[in-house]
This record gives C-alpha cells, structure tokens and sequence, in this order.
C-alpha cells in the first residue's frame, strides 16, 4: 500500500508540472505574470464549484445540475442589477438565498423521497437552465448598468494592493502555525505522539515558499485577484468542516458505509441535506464570479462546469463511491483542470478539440480511480 | 496409499510477515480434518494456497495432490484438481434466483439458451436432497445469511468435488442448519471426500472432525486424533496456555438489582417491507449489573428485536417500552445512544464499521458529541487520547490507532465496535453475536469485557446463538421462536434441551429456516 501512496501523491503535482512545461514550451506566454494571475481566476472558478462538488461526493452523492445552477444564479442576480436596478450586494444576496433554497429543496428531494442524487439533479441541470434563460429572456445581462463598476462587477477585476496581499498572507501562515503549535502542545499534554518538529518545520517551510512565491508573481501583473481570496477562505472552511468537525465525520462516515452509519447515530438525512444547502452556496459564489468574469450573463455560462468540477475531485483522488478524499487534492484536480483549459486556449486549439480533451480527461481520471483507488474497496 | 492433500514446509512471507513456518499438513481421503487456531494463526493464508489465489512460486515448500506435487497458478487450477473453497465472503449474487446461483457458470443448455425447465428441476432435486426448504425461484438476496450458506455449500457439494474447504461455514448458522450441514458432510466422508473444516467452535469439531491439526503463529503445533481432540487440549494448543475460565460468569454470577433500566410489555412490530418477521407479545425486563441472554433459531426475530429498541426497525403495533423509568415511543440510534442504549451489530462489515477509515474514527464515531468543543470544532487530541486508552483496554492487536479497520482480524474488528459502543458511555448495552467468526483468545476477552459492563452496573442484553455461551454468560434467558416469546428462564433452570424446546414452540415455528 505504501508504495502506490506515495505515487498517488506525487503523481498529481507531477502531471501539473509536465502539463503546464508542455504549455510553456509550445507557447512561452503561458507562464507570464498576465496569464498566469487569469489563471489563477479560472482556477478559482472551478476550485470553488469543486470543493462544493467535494462535499456532495464525500457521502457517495452527485450534483450534475451545478453548472445549469451557476448560470441560474448569476443570471438572477445580473438581472436584479441590470433590469430592477437592485443594488449589487442586495441582488447578490437575494441569489444566494435563492440558491440555497433549491439546493436544500433538491436534497430534501432526494434524501426523504430517496430519490437517485443522480436523477434528481440531471432533472435539475434541465430545470436549472431552462429557468435561466426565462430569467435572462435568451439576453446577454450585463452584471452593472451603463458601464460603471459595482460590487459585483468587481469580484473578478479587483486585486489586492501588493502589500496588503504580502500581510495578508504572513497573517495567514501565522495563524495556521499558531494552530499548529497549539495542536503539538495539546498533544504532548496528553502523552500522545508528535511528529518529529524538523519534519514539521520543513513543511512549514516549504508551504511557506510556495505562499509567498504565489503572491509575488500575482504582485508582478495586479496583485493577488480577489476570486483567489474568495477560493482560499472556502478552501480553509471546507477543509475545516470535513477534518474538524463532527459534519465533515459524518460526511466521510456515511460514504464510507452508509448502513453502519445511520447505526452510530448519525443523522444521516439532515447531514445530506446540509451537504447539498452548501453546495448551493458554492454554486451561488462561483455563478457571481463566473459571470462577473464573463462581464455579462449570457446563456453559454456555467455550461459543462459540473463536469470540470466533478473531474477535479476525482482527479484529486475523491472517490466516487463516496468516503475518501481531501481539499489538498481537490485544489490540485481544480488547477490542473484549468491549466489545461487555460493552456489550450492560449494555443487557440479549436472548441472541437477541446470538448474532447476535457471528455477524455474526466474519463481517464474516473478509470484511474477505478483502477487504483476505490476500485479495491 | 497418497494423501490426498499433503502439504510439506510450506512457508509463506508477506512483506514484514511471515504467516506461514513450514507448515506440514495431510488430508486423507474419506475424513474430515479440522483447522484450528486463532486469527492471525495462518489459517486463511494454507487455505489461500491451497486454493490457488497465492499462486505456486510465492510461497516455498511442497504440496503434492493424490502424491503428485501440484503447482497451482490460479482458482481455475485447484478447482481442476478437484480443491472446492467456501469462504465466509459468499460467492453469490444477490439478484440471482437461488436456482440460477446453484448452476453460476455451468446452467443446463439447450443450444445457446439456457434449459430453464432442466434448470429448476436440478435445482428442486439438489434442494430437497440438500434439506433446504427454499423456493428455487427465490432472489438469494432475500436469503438470511445462513440460508445463503448452505446454498453455496450445496453448489460445491454438487460439483463432486474431491476436497471441500470450509472456512467457518457454521459462523451464521442456526443449530438446526449445523445439524443439516453436518449430517451432509459425514454423508459425503462416507462417499469419500476429503473435507477441511474451519471452525472456532471446538464441539462441533469434537462432534465432526476425524482429526484435528492446530496452527499457531503460522506453524502446525499439533494433529491430534479424534480421541485426544478434546476442547480443553485443543485450546491449550490454540492459546499455549490453560484457559480455565472460558466463562468468567459462570463462576461470579452476582445478583444485582435496582430499578429496571430496560422494559418492555407486550411488544407487536409489523415488519418493515423486504422483511417477514413479525413481533408479537414480548415482554423483557433488564436491571443493572444483570445479563439477560436472547436465543432462538435463525428468523426468530432476535436481531430485528434489538433492531426495533434501538434503532426503530419496523412498526410498532402495540406495546409498552421504558428506557431507564422513561417511555420510550419512537426509537432511533440517536436518541437511543444520547439516553444510554447502545447496539454492538451482528454484521460487522456490514454495520458495524467505516472499513476504509482507521481505528480511531471508528472508536469514536458515535460519541464525537462528548469531543465537539464550543464553536462546534472537534477536539481531535483528546478524541486521540480517548481512542488509545481503548485501543489498550480492549487489547486490540493492530499496528497503531491509524491502521484501517478493514485489515484487521475479526476479532479485532468486534473489539472495535465494541469499543465505539462503550465510548457513548452506555446503561444498556445490546450485543448481537459478539463472538461470532473471533477466535478464543477474543472471545474470552469479549467475556471478560461482559463481566466489567455489568461490575459497573449496565444492563447487557446478549444474543448468541452459541448456546454454551449463553448459558454461560446469561443471568436469564428468553428464549424467542418465530417472533414470540418462547419461554425465559433463570439460570437454575438452564438446560439445553429446555431452551431449544422453547426455541422450537411456538406454532409458526414449525418452518424456522424459510421464514
């Protein structure tokens, strides 16, 4: 088992390497400070939709209508901004509560009327997107009116000032160390096992560079793009929730087996429900930022996300049939998943093509999984 | 004239174990040869190579069939060579017809289509040869798990295999089906085949076994005779020690009582669908410190009476039940567990455990509430310290408190669902088959852990279709036959005969197996 972990765990930030040097190498501009800071928004994009995905693949569950949802959401809101003349923060919020009340609605569907997640939301991704385009009337809805700037428009043009994002970051690391320290002191007070503190201190060390290399490339164009922020705190609440919780237990639990679940006392069908609320939320943030992104809601957004977010989970090692997976791993399957688009965009390779490869993606990280994952299970 | 089977230092390493020493090991034709020893002793490892899925080459030694050595490479070689294997993981598909898993892979044709007439009336005949009153047309799936047994082991006895293996066929099975099985396996010495039979339970090897062969840490420590396998000498090779107290109860029987902590008046459960049994008339009483033992043939409702306390399996009809002085109307594990009752389940792979999640995740999973600090985050160094003050209380044998429960032994993995049981910090505690499929060191120690619940004044309700040890750990016993109480009787009247009479009583129960 040893062996084929390590792999596991090597092999993903590999094929990013050899990835994005196959960009570079056909087209130098791939690791350009512009490119790359538009990167890291497509990034956030898809990381946020993912880690909400991750939640609903935890327990063995599946959301195919997030993409239709993404669109749905930030087409309602553009059309409280733009046609109701809503102010963005109100429209925003409006969205997301609707969000969640379809969410909500869709798990309660599908957990009391144990209806397959599988069919419930494919009835959703129709659902989802033939409410879209009533919503938008088959328009393009700008997310602001007359060309001016709103909170909305702004999710995905603001930066952080240089410094502010430097700060934010040491906060940032400070904190987790803080944590850390206060996790070893725990521990030793209990006479329980600590790892060795150079082992630590080079992690430490290592996530350290990598945060900071992060934000001064990001400073060399803008600064560090705010979806980045918006990405990073659902990350830490996401990996917060499933290792530090008694939700994220149950989660794993009930993927894990849900029968010996429900007989430990979980409460297996308000945990579901709460794990689809949260997806909503997710799709509400990542249809405010996909649109916003896209300057208007047009009817192509959000279209086919589902499946780049499904296909970042299971690249980053989550289980289809529920019970394992990480944040860690997510975030790589979301980066990989966008590097790839993004390179292939920058290389101008045809739509055509491009379908294909993210088809082709998605099933060769499902048949590794199979192959070498929770196929043994 | 050749053993059938013999197998000569046969020595089998896995990385960081060796799980075979030189292992010598004949099986005659015409006997049945019993494989004892404890989990982890090798067992399943000469099973595995005699069966071909370590294939020859792994492992080193010799093993000859019939005199000549054999070199199996796979499944399809060892069942060429006329080697059938029944393991406790049943090769049967759930969807199936019974009649369609009896024939899996070699149904009767009639060109390309299979001959379903001569299906089923193959299938009849080797049912009614075999006892098992089942309709062949039935899905295995709604099967118990006994009854999916014997379909399997009448598939191999139907193959005409010259050597049967069973691993702990009798694991699941109700005394009546042991007796079918036995009977079928002397019937098939008597025609010659040669047969290895697994099993914890030393009478029945006492009642079947021909000889005994005892392994230990991967070597063979005795073959003893039919005449000198008695239980006492068999354990003292299993362990390497005397077990003189196989049931610590029976010498302190402490009568302790108080107000009830569990009671249940004239309980009526409709079945949920999917399920026949039905509940009528129960009545229990449990107080502190007492054990009250629960028998009673497969299908007699045992499980799903435990199932309806604690976790609300069914519909309840009529009745009464109070949870320590409180009424108790519509059970979940939730409420169970948050007002002190707990369930330790029969299946464990099924039930009881998160397999793929490690030993302390599974310790814990049922009390994370006593570890969720203010703020709802979970308080993991003390979830930790909590998990290995168990993991040495309950000796569980794994390499530390990450390793997943899947690896473990059973009797390992029993530990750790009763582990996660007394982790809520229970009044009530509801054991269900608690020794089924762990060896005898385990056992005593599930015993053991019997007599510390009930020092510290919990009320255990245990169901065992073991009947020596419900006798041997029960205060009272109440005896259920076809979903209604059979007979309780006080430890002064336990007698075997009696307690399998009231098993047998009830009118409904003249067809226990098919219920």
């Amino acid at each position: 088992m040893k062996p084929t972990l390590s792999l596991r765990a090597f092999a993903l930030p590999l094929a990013l390497g050899v990835l994005c040097l196959f960009f570079y190498l056909r087209e130098p501009l791939f690791l350009a400070p512009r490119n790359l800071t538009q990167l890291l928004v497509e990034f956030a994009l898809t990381g946020t939709l993912a880690l909400g995905m991750f939640l609903i693949l935890l327990p063995g569950q599946i959301d195919l209508s997030v993409g239709s949802g993404v669109g749905l959401v930030g087409g309602i809101a553009a059309v409280l901004v733009f046609h109701h003349g809503w102010p963005a923060p109100a429209a925003m919020g409006a969205s997301l509560g609707a969000a969640l009340i379809l969410w909500l609605l869709m798990g309660a569907l599908i957990v009391r009327q144990r209806i397959p997640a599988f069919i419930i939301t494919l009835g959703g991704l129709l659902i989802f997107k033939g409410l879209f385009w009533l919503v938008i009337r088959n328009a393009t809805v700008p997310v602001v009116a007359g060309g001016g700037e709103n909170l909305y428009s702004r999710l995905t043009t603001e930066y952080l000032p240089q410094v502010l994002g430097l700060a934010l970051t040491a906060l940032v690391l400070a904190g987790l160390g803080w944590a850390q320290a206060r996790d070893r002191a725990a521990r030793r007070a209990l006479g329980l096992a600590v790892s060795p503190a150079g082992a630590m201190a080079l992690r430490a060390a290592a996530v350290a560079i990598a945060a900071f290399g992060l934000v001064l490339l990001c400073n060399r164009f803008r600064g560090v793009p705010f979806t980045l922020l918006v990405l990073a705190g659902v990350a830490g609440l996401v990996h917060f929730l499933t290792r530090h919780t008694p939700f994220g237990r149950h989660l794993y639990a009930i993927g894990g087996n849900e029968e010996a679940a429900a007989l430990s006392g979980i409460p297996v069908a308000r945990v579901l429900i709460g794990a689809y609320g949260l997806m909503g939320v997710a799709v509400a943030l990542t249809g405010f930022m996909t649109t916003a992104y896209a300057g208007a809601s047009t009817t192509t957004v959000g279209d086919l996300m589902e499946l780049d977010a499904i296909a970042a989970c299971v690249i980053g090692g989550t289980a289809l049939r529920g019970g394992r997976g990480t944040v860690w791993g997510v975030l790589c399957g979301a980066l990989l998943m966008a590097v790839l688009l993004n390179g292939m965009t920058l290389l101008a390779v045809e739509p055509e093509l491009k379908f294909i490869a993210r088809g082709s993606v998605l099933a060769l990280a499902v048949w590794l999984d199979v192959r070498f994952g929770g196929g043994a299970r | 004239m050749h053993p059938v089977v013999a197998a000569r230092g046969l020595t089998k390493r896995f990385p960081g174990v060796v799980a075979l020493r030189g292992v010598d090991f004949d099986l005659r034709a015409g006997e049945i040869h019993a494989l004892c020893g404890e989990n982890g002793a090798g067992k399943s490892t000469l099973i595995k190579l005699l069966a071909g899925i370590h294939p020859h080459g792994s492992y080193e030694g010799e093993l000859r069939i019939d005199g000549r050595p054999a070199a199996f490479r796979s499944v399809r070689d060892a069942e060429a060579a006329g080697l059938a294997v029944i393991t406790q993981e049943l090769a049967l598909v759930d969807e199936l017809s019974v009649a369609e898993n009896l024939f899996l892979g070699r149904a009767p044709r009639r060109g390309w289509r299979i001959d379903w007439p001569a299906l089923h009336r193959r299938a009849t005949d080797l049912l009614r040869e075999f006892g098992l009153d089942v309709d062949p047309e039935t899905p295995v799936g709604r099967l118990g798990i006994g009854q999916k047994q014997l379909v399997e082991i009448a598939r191999a006895m139907d193959k005409r295999s010259r050597v049967l293996v069973l691993d702990e066929p009798t694991a699941a099975l109700a005394p009546r089906e042991v007796g079918v099985l036995q009977e079928h396996l002397r019937r098939l010495r008597a025609g010659g085949t040669a047969c290895i039979y697994i099993s914890h339970r030393l009478e029945e090897v006492r009642a079947l076994a021909d000889r005994v062969t005892v392994l230990r840490d991967g070597a063979t420590v005795a073959t003893l005779d039919r005449a000198g396998a008695e239980p006492a000498v068999i354990i003292r090779h299993l362990v390497g020690r005397e077990l003189t107290e196989q049931f610590p109860r029976a010498a302190a029987a402490v009568e302790r009582r108080g107000e009830p902590l569990l009671v249940v008046e004239g309980l009526h459960v409709a079945p949920p669908p999917g399920s026949r049994i039905c509940l009528e008339e129960v009545s229990l009483t449990v107080h502190p410190g007492e054990v009250l033992g629960i028998g009673g043939l497969m299908g007699a409702g045992r499980t799903e009476l435990l199932l309806h306390l604690f976790a609300g399996w069914g519909r309840r009809r009529a009745g009464e039940v109070r949870l320590r002085g409180q009424a108790y109307a519509e059970p979940a594990p939730e409420r169970s567990i948050a007002r002190g009752l707990v369930l330790a389940t029969e299946d464990r792979r099924r039930q009881g455990l998160i397999p793929g999640e490690d030993i302390t995740f599974n310790l814990s999973l049922a009390s994370l509430g006593r570890f969720t600090r203010r703020g709802g985050w979970l308080d993991l160094p003390a979830e930790q310290q909590a998990a290995a003050g168990l993991f040495q209380s309950l000796r569980i044998r794994a390499p530390g408190l990450a390793t997943p429960v899947r690896g473990l032994s059973g009797g390992n993995q029993q530990k750790v669902v009763l582990g996660k049981a007394l982790l809520t910090e229970p009044s009530v505690v509801f054991l269900d088959e608690p020794t089924r499929g762990i060896d005898v060191g385990a056992r005593v120690e599930v015993y053991q852990l019997i007599q510390r619940l009930t020092a510290a004044g919990c009320g255990v309700v245990l169901v065992s279709s073991d009947l020596p040890e419900l006798m041997g750990l029960s205060d009272r016993i109440l005896m259920l036959a076809a979903g209604r109480p059979g007979g309780e009787f006080a430890r002064a009247a336990f007698e075997p005969e009696r307690l399998l009479a009231a098993a047998l009583q009830a009118p409904a129960a003249a067809n226990p197996i098919s219920r």
